[in-house]
């Protein structure tokens, strides 16, 4: 091997790209950087000639801002990779320049230590011990104080770390209707790993999705419901990976295959669909639509993503008219870590988004994570716009953002704040 | 230093080492080895040009681990540029060196032997030897990559006047050269493929009055839906282009010194197949391409429009294997063979005939996850801000419906096929917007849809 582990990855890279451009104009971090996908792989094969050591080499790379703005500032929202006429893959690029990063020691350990979710404690599990939030009587598949392992669950559910932290009565109350349309039912009560795969280390989020199917494996069920499509898009993946005969659905076209109809009226205004970036051939849109009733169609969303100033497509009514169906594409910001990196361009991602709800209409995310970042961004600057995850348009229960976020930072201030502060040092 | 460099500096050891004990130069052809009996040098793996699928095809050696001697043979004079940006260079989008998509240093990496400007004159299969005007190579394995040329046929003889054509980085320079002569003021584009297109947006950004003359009723032959094509249409109008389309050239005349006002000296003075007549300055004509292959006696490999090939490249000999323009391999949507010249399949193709050579010289089988996994035909094309994107097929026919989608500034074309289980899947779409902006939701609907068409293509499969 040489100093790089994935020097092969960035060859192959190089290997098909015209070097036309194309990608640079269609994302503000390939702008910031001034660096095609493929000068990305080119830069870090340079750096690997030139250097002598492991050492010098992870010098170099962080003397190039350049290529330090490229890879870490991408959301993997592939909006690069749908302009280049080659559809060359962005995501393998940059993970296995993001893996590289990591064994360099060029991703700061404050950027990743509190989303470890292949360890005990996590941001996520921290918050649930801390406020008493746990699904053990629903992990059937799992022994607990409360039942033996079972091995006849027909469907299990994975609600994805963010919706199964801020939202544990949301969750059971999906839980419970799963359980009523699809049969017994399990839940799967861990993370994708994407958070392990932003920060570099990808072999260890397969290997915790590899965990999760043998846990899917041990509850008999033939089918994973997720709630978000970067995990349905994960457990696709890692089951495909293994051979296993299980069968991924997205919650919403679980709930339709089952006749169930949303327990709450839609509300009024224009609804603005917010496409998950891992929708990446928006299926899981049209399935979102499709149980919340309306109609639409993912090509007709904006490209609102990256240096472009597209505006949003709309269908059913006159933009901004009450009925109307507002779609927009693109990363919340939240994709890739790039918080980490730079605070500043997620929050300015998550502008660039809400800037295409208008006024009084409700925002509708895919992936809870998301809506937790839109929430973020809207508790800092207010606006009149209401954000929902589908799930709350569906569903009775509510994601209670105020006090989430008050729970959140008094987690750190409060008696476990010291080892809060210890764990994730 | 990389696998791939290690790989790549081992077979200039293994160069440096065959040059001491044969006492020669850094000549091209005795660098590596003796000749043999024959007087050929022998050499393990050759590859016949330079291009996207030659250098994907080094790579590919070279991460498998090959480290033995590679011979790359181009009858270009100029290390390997990109043809998806000859357009943009005559065109003046692009400086020439922004033309190669590989430095030097990179491809010097590969450690392969390149005889540049050493055209392959004849390819024995049978005796597995290469003839060039350096001298004969007899190989263990050959990649035929040779690309594709552009053709004229359709094109009357017009005597005095060689048309413009644009494939290669020569025919981008001459096309260049004629653009920025002020005397060059009006171009006929023969022809309304990509190509053609790509040269008329080439003309057009050198402020050149631009004729379009195609045989067919719409722009983009077979790669669009009328709704899609005429949005197309109306956005070339709308940038001064005049359409002639349904026409041909039927004849063409360089004017004589006693030229009228009408057609002045120098000026070529077309007869179209209406009878209608009109002069020019220029014709570049785009009557698509023919594949390389002259070098091959015929009868030599199993050959349909181009080379057929396995899923690892190989032709009808196991010791010869063809990628890009001059292969027909697995095409996703009709699930047959078929050429489908475009930048992603060449490297792609070349990806899989270099890991499928290094297995088998090394003594093993190529391995099923290196196979060729097929692709599916895409194009995307800009002029003058006026944008189109395509995959799959659109050719309509029994059990095929089109649905058109179209808004303010985008027209959409889906065309369904009955999937034979009561359903059906999507095989084709076309995208016309009437803007051009890098991640705008034409590109992503292309995307999506690409992916809905590969997804469809690889559940039929099943």
């Amino acid at each position: 091997m040489g100093l790089l582990e994935r020097s092969d990855a960035y060859w192959k890279f190089l290997g098909q790209c015209t070097q036309c451009g194309h990608c640079v104009d269609a994302c503000s971090s390939l702008t910031s950087a001034n660096m095609t996908l493929g000068e990305i792989a080119r830069a870090l094969l340079a750096h690997e000639r030139a250097a002598g050591s492991r050492e010098d080499l992870a010098a170099r790379i962080l003397g190039d801002g350049a290529l330090m703005q490229a890879v870490r500032g991408c959301f993997f929202c592939t909006s690069c990779k749908n302009t280049c006429f080659a559809h060359n893959d962005v995501c393998d690029l940059i993970y296995n320049a993001r893996v590289d990063f990591q064994s360099l020691g060029l991703i700061e350990r404050g950027a990743w230590s509190s989303v470890m979710v292949d360890q005990e404690w996590d941001i996520f599990t921290a918050y649930r011990a801390i406020h008493g939030i746990g699904f053990a009587d629903l992990v059937r598949h799992a022994e607990s104080e409360g039942h033996a392992a079972e091995t006849d669950c027909a469907v299990a559910f994975f609600p994805g770390c963010s919706l199964a932290a801020y939202g544990p009565d949301l969750t059971r109350e999906i839980f419970a209707t799963m359980e009523e349309l699809g049969g017994k039912t399990t839940l799967i009560d861990h993370c994708c790993g994407s958070p392990l795969k932003s920060a570099g280390f990808f072999e260890r989020a397969e290997a915790l999705c590899d965990r999760i199917a043998d846990e899917v494996a041990l509850s008999g069920a033939r089918e994973i419901v997720c709630v978000c499509p970067g995990c349905a898009n994960a457990m696709r993946s890692t089951l495909g990976r293994r051979g296993l005969d299980v069968a991924v659905t997205l919650l919403p076209a679980f709930l339709t295959a089952h006749g169930f109809t949303g327990k709450r009226a839609l509300p009024e205004g224009t609804l603005c669909l917010s496409k998950s970036c891992q929708d990446r051939d928006g299926r899981y849109l049209e399935e979102t639509c499709r149980a919340l009733g309306v109609e639409a169609d993912a090509s007709t969303a904006c490209g609102a993503c990256g240096a472009t100033g597209a505006t949003p497509g709309t269908l059913g009514a006159a933009d901004g008219a009450p009925g109307a169906i507002t779609i927009f594409n693109g990363c919340c910001g939240a994709g890739g870590a790039v918080s980490a990196f730079d605070p500043n361009r997620q929050a300015s991602q998550a502008d660039s988004k809400l800037s295409f709800a208008p006024d009084g209409s409700t925002v509708v995310t895919m992936c809870p994570t998301c809506t937790y970042t839109y929430a973020f961004r809207l508790m800092s600057e207010p606006r009149d716009v209401a954000n929902k995850h589908y799930t709350e348009l569906l569903f009775e229960n509510q994601l209670d953002w105020d006090t989430v976020f008050a729970q959140l930072g008094g987690m750190w201030s409060g008696e476990y704040g010291p080892w809060l502060a210890q764990v994730f040092a | 230093m990389s696998r791939i460099e290690q790989a790549g500096l081992s077979q200039d050891d293994q160069a440096a080492k065959a040059e001491g004990a044969a006492g020669a130069s850094a000549g091209a052809s005795a660098s590596v080895g003796q000749e043999n009996a024959a007087g050929a040098v022998p050499v393990r793996v050759a590859v016949i040009g330079y291009g996207t699928a030659g250098v994907n095809a080094l790579i590919a050696l070279r991460r498998a681990g090959y480290a033995g001697d590679v011979h790359v043979f181009s009858d270009a004079a100029t290390l390997p540029y990109s043809p998806i940006l000859t357009s943009y260079y005559a065109g003046g989008e692009k400086a020439y060196e922004e033309c190669f998509p590989w430095s030097a240093d990179e491809l010097a990496c590969l450690g392969a032997e390149v005889h540049l400007g050493c055209p392959v004159t004849a390819l024995d299969v049978a005796a597995h030897l290469i003839r060039t005007p350096q001298g004969d190579f007899s190989y263990e394995k050959c990649l035929i990559a040779s690309g594709a040329h552009p053709s004229t046929a359709g094109f009357p003889a017009t005597e005095g006047y060689e048309p413009l054509v644009l494939r290669t980085l020569d025919d981008a320079c001459r096309l260049k050269r004629v653009l920025e002569d002020d005397a060059c003021r009006r171009v006929l584009v023969s022809g309304a493929s990509m190509v053609a297109l790509k040269s008329l947006e080439a003309c057009l950004r050198h402020g050149v009055t631009c004729t379009l003359v195609g045989m067919n009723p719409h722009v983009l032959d077979f790669n669009a839906l009328p709704a899609a094509a005429e949005r197309f249409e109306r956005g070339l109008v709308a940038k001064g282009i005049e359409l002639r389309l349904g026409q041909t050239i039927k004849s063409v005349e360089v004017a004589a010194a006693d030229a009228t006002a009408a057609a002045p000296s120098g000026k070529l003075a077309v007869t179209f197949s209406t009878g209608e007549t009109d002069c020019f300055d220029e014709i570049i004509v785009a009557h698509g391409v023919r594949s390389n292959l002259g070098f091959l006696p015929q009868g030599a490999l199993e050959v349909d429009r181009a080379l057929l090939v396995d899923e690892f490249m190989r032709t009808s000999d196991p010791d010869v294997y063809a990628a890009g323009d001059v292969a027909q391999a697995l095409e996703l949507v009709s699930g047959e063979r078929r050429v489908v010249g475009i930048w992603k399949s060449a490297a792609l193709q070349g990806a899989c005939a270099g890991a499928a050579m290094a297995a088998e010289l090394a003594g093993s089988a190529p391995q099923a996850a290196d196979a060729y996994p097929g692709s599916i035909p895409t194009n995307t094309i800009a002029v003058s801000g006026t944008l189109f994107i395509s995959a799959g097929s659109v050719e309509m026919g029994e059990g095929r419906r089109a649905e058109i989608l179209e808004d303010g500034d985008m027209t959409v074309v889906y065309v369904y096929e009955d999937a034979g289980d009561g359903g059906e899947r999507l095989v084709g779409f076309n995208v016309t917007c009437d803007e051009d902006v890098a991640g705008s939701r034409a590109y992503d609907t292309g995307a999506m849809l690409t992916l809905r068409i590969e997804a469809a293509c690889r559940r039929q499969s099943i």
